[in-house]
C-alpha cells in the first residue's frame, strides 16, 4: 500500500532529505535575515528566491500533546505534539515518550525517527 | 444599497441517509422555496458546495440544480472552503443582492458520505480517499499521518484547560447542555438524555477529547432563500441580514505561530459583524455557533465576546447560555447533538436562527428573540464568518 505523504514543493522534499541526514534545518533569507518554519521556496517578506538552509534550534518547549486514533504511518496510539522553538514558532512532531509521562512546559530535544514505511521524520523527547 | 432578507429556510432529516445528495438537496430547496412563498422561476441565483469528504464524486452541484429546477439568472457556482463553504455561498448571495446585481438567490448544501462498510468493500478507493484526507494538510502536518483535525483541536483544548484551569467536568458539561437543547428539537440526530459521567466514561478519541464531546459527521441537507425587499412575500417571516463579516488568519490547520488556544479569526469576524450591525454582543438574544467539539464550543463563546477569557465554563455551568439565561446559544443542540453534515452546517445554523427570530422554534423558542447571530468556520477555525440577523424585516416590508 503506497502511503507516500503529500510533498507540496521542493522545499518540503529538501527538508525531508536533510532529516534523513540527521539535519533539522529550514530556510533562511539572507536579505531579511529571517528564518522561516516551515521552509519556503521564496521569502514571504521580500520574495527573494535565493534562500539558504540553516539549523533550527534542537531544544524547545512542549506546548501540547495528544494521540491520534486513526493516523496512518505512525503507530497506534502514537503521541503527537507541538513544540515551541524560540524565535521560530510551533513545530508539529512525534513525541518519543509515553503520553502519561508528559506535561505542558516540559523541555524537549530533537531526534530523528524512522517510520515503519521507511520515512525519516522528526521526533522530540523530554530532557531528563 | 438594497437590504437583504432571508425569506425561506429548510432542512432535511439528519443521520446516515440512503438518498443521493441531489435528492436531499431538491427536498431542502423545494421546502425552502415553499417557506419563502417563491417559485424556482423567481430565483436569479443558485449557489452550493461539495457534497462531503469521503464521498462519491459530485461536481457542478449548483449547475445541476439550476437545470433541474429551471433557475436562470446571474449567479451560480459551487463554493469550497471546508466547513465554511455554505456560509461563504450565503455571503456571495448577500453581496450580489446588496449590490443590486440580482434580486434573489437559492443557497443549498448537502452532505452524503460513503458508509464505512461500503468503503471497506473497496480497499483501493478507501486508500485513495484516506490519502486525499491526509493531503488536506501540508507536508509538515500530513507527514505524521494526520487524517482528521481532531488531534490539533485536542491540543488547543488541552492548552485552554491548562491556561484557565478548566476541568474535564466543565468540558463534559458543555456536551450535556447541548444534548438538553437537542431534546427539544424534533429533527435533532441525538435526543436521548446525557450525563456528565456518561460523557467522561465515553472512549477517549484524542485526549482530552472524549467521543461524546465530538461532533459526528453525517448526512443531511439544508437550503436558504435570500431576497431583496421587493420579493418579500410575507413580512412576518422575513429576517434581515443586519451584519456580516468574514475574517481569516494566515494559517492552515494548526498555526505555526501564536497561541494554540486562540481562534483570532472568530474574534475579528464577530467584532466587525457586530460593528456593521450596530448591535453589541449583549444585545444578541440567540446564537448558533460552530463548535465541532465541546471544548472548542466553550472557546468560541469567548472569542465571540459572550464571556471573558476562561469564563465560559462557569457561565455554561450557571445556565447563562441555556433557556432562561443571558443568551441562548445553540438551541438546535449544536454540532454535537443536532448533527453535523459539515457542508450543510452553516445553513442549518441559519435555519435555526431564522426560526427563532420568527417565533417558530416550538419548545426550544427563546421568548421575544429579536437579534440572532450565526458563527461559522473552516479548517481549525483558520477562517470564520459571523452574521447578525434581526426582525427589522417586518417593518421594512410595510
Amino acid at each position: 500500500m503506497d502511503l507516500t505523504p503529500y510533498i507540496q514543493d521542493s522545499a518540503a522534499e529538501e527538508f525531508l532529505a536533510r532529516l534523513r541526514e540527521g539535519k533539522f534545518q529550514s530556510t533562511y533569507c539572507p536579505k531579511c535575515e529571517k528564518m522561516f518554519y516551515p521552509p519556503r521556496i521564496v521569502c514571504i517578506t521580500c520574495l527573494n528566491e535565493n534562500l539558504k538552509w540553516e539549523d533550527l534550534p534542537r531544544e524547545g518547549e512542549l506546548l501540547g500533546f495528544t494521540w491520534q486514533e486513526d493516523a496512518f504511518r505512525c503507530g497506534k496510539p502514537d503521541v503527537l505534539g507541538v513544540v515551541g522553538l524560540e524565535g521560530i514558532g510551533n513545530v508539529i512532531t512525534r513525541i518519543d515518550a509515553p503520553y502519561e509521562n508528559l506535561s505542558i512546559g516540559q523541555k524537549v530535544v530533537f531526534d530523528t525517527w524512522e517510520t515503519p514505511d521507511g520515512m525519516v521524520l522528526h521526533q522530540f523527547r523530554p530532557i531528563e | 444599497m438594497p437590504e437583504v432578507y432571508i425569506t425561506g429556510v429548510a432542512m432535511t432529516e439528519l443521520g446516515k441517509l440512503e438518498e443521493d445528495s441531489h435528492q436531499l438537496s431538491v427536498q431542502a430547496c423545494s421546502a425552502a422555496l415553499r417557506d419563502a412563498g417563491l417559485l424556482p422561476s423567481q430565483m436569479e441565483g443558485v449557489l452550493s458546495t461539495p457534497t462531503g469528504y469521503m464521498t462519491e464524486p459530485r461536481k457542478f452541484v449548483s449547475q445541476k440544480m439550476a437545470d433541474y429546477l429551471g433557475i436562470e439568472g446571474g449567479l451560480m457556482g459551487d463554493v469550497d472552503c471546508g466547513g465554511n463553504s455554505s456560509a461563504l455561498a450565503l455571503k456571495m448571495a448577500i453581496d450580489a443582492i446588496s449590490l443590486g446585481n440580482i434580486k434573489s438567490c437559492l443557497v443549498f448544501a448537502a452532505q452524503r458520505e460513503i458508509p464505512p462498510a461500503k468503503l471497506r468493500e473497496n480497499p483501493v478507493e478507501n486508500i485513495r480517499l484516506i490519502k486525499n484526507a491526509n493531503a488536506l494538510y501540508d507536508t509538515y502536518q500530513g507527514a505524521f499521518g494526520v487524517i482528521g483535525v481532531i488531534c490539533f483541536y485536542a491540543m488547543a483544548i488541552q492548552r485552554y484547560m491548562h491556561l484557565y484551569g478548566v476541568k474535564a467536568e466543565d468540558i463534559a458539561n458543555m456536551a450535556v447542555v447541548l444534548r438538553d437543547h437537542a431534546r427539544r428539537h424534533p429533527q435533532a440526530a441525538y435526543r436521548h438524555p446525557l450525563t456528565v459521567d456518561e460523557v467522561l466514561d465515553s472512549r477517549v478519541i484524542s485526549p482530552p477529547i472524549h467521543k461524546l464531546e465530538s461532533s459526528m459527521i453525517m448526512d443531511g441537507a439544508a437550503a436558504v432563500v435570500l431576497a431583496s425587499r421587493e420579493l418579500v412575500t410575507d413580512t412576518a417571516k422575513a429576517v434581515r441580514v443586519a451584519g456580516l463579516a468574514e475574517a481569516h488568519d494566515a494559517t492552515s490547520f494548526l498555526p505555526y505561530q501564536g497561541e494554540l488556544a486562540r481562534f483570532p479569526s472568530s474574534e475579528r469576524a464577530a467584532e466587525t459583524a457586530l460593528s456593521q450591525s450596530g448591535y453589541t454582543i449583549a444585545e444578541v438574544d440567540v446564537a448558533e455557533v460552530y463548535g465541532a467539539f465541546a471544548g472548542t464550543e466553550l472557546m468560541v463563546y469567548e472569542e465571540l465576546g459572550f464571556f471573558p477569557r476562561g469564563e465560559a465554563p462557569a457561565a455554561v455551568r450557571e445556565g447563562r447560555t441555556t433557556h432562561g439565561g443571558d443568551v441562548l446559544i445553540n438551541p438546535s443542540g449544536g454540532r454535537l447533538s443536532l448533527g453535523h453534515p459539515t457542508y450543510a452546517t452553516p445553513l442549518l445554523e441559519t435555519t435555526e436562527i431564522v426560526r427563532q427570530l420568527r417565533g417558530e422554534a416550538g419548545k426550544r423558542q427563546r421568548p421575544e428573540a429579536e437579534v440572532g447571530m450565526v458563527h461559522t468556520e473552516h479548517g481549525m477555525m483558520n477562517g470564520s464568518m459571523v452574521m447578525l440577523l434581526d426582525r427589522r424585516g417586518e417593518e421594512a416590508g410595510d
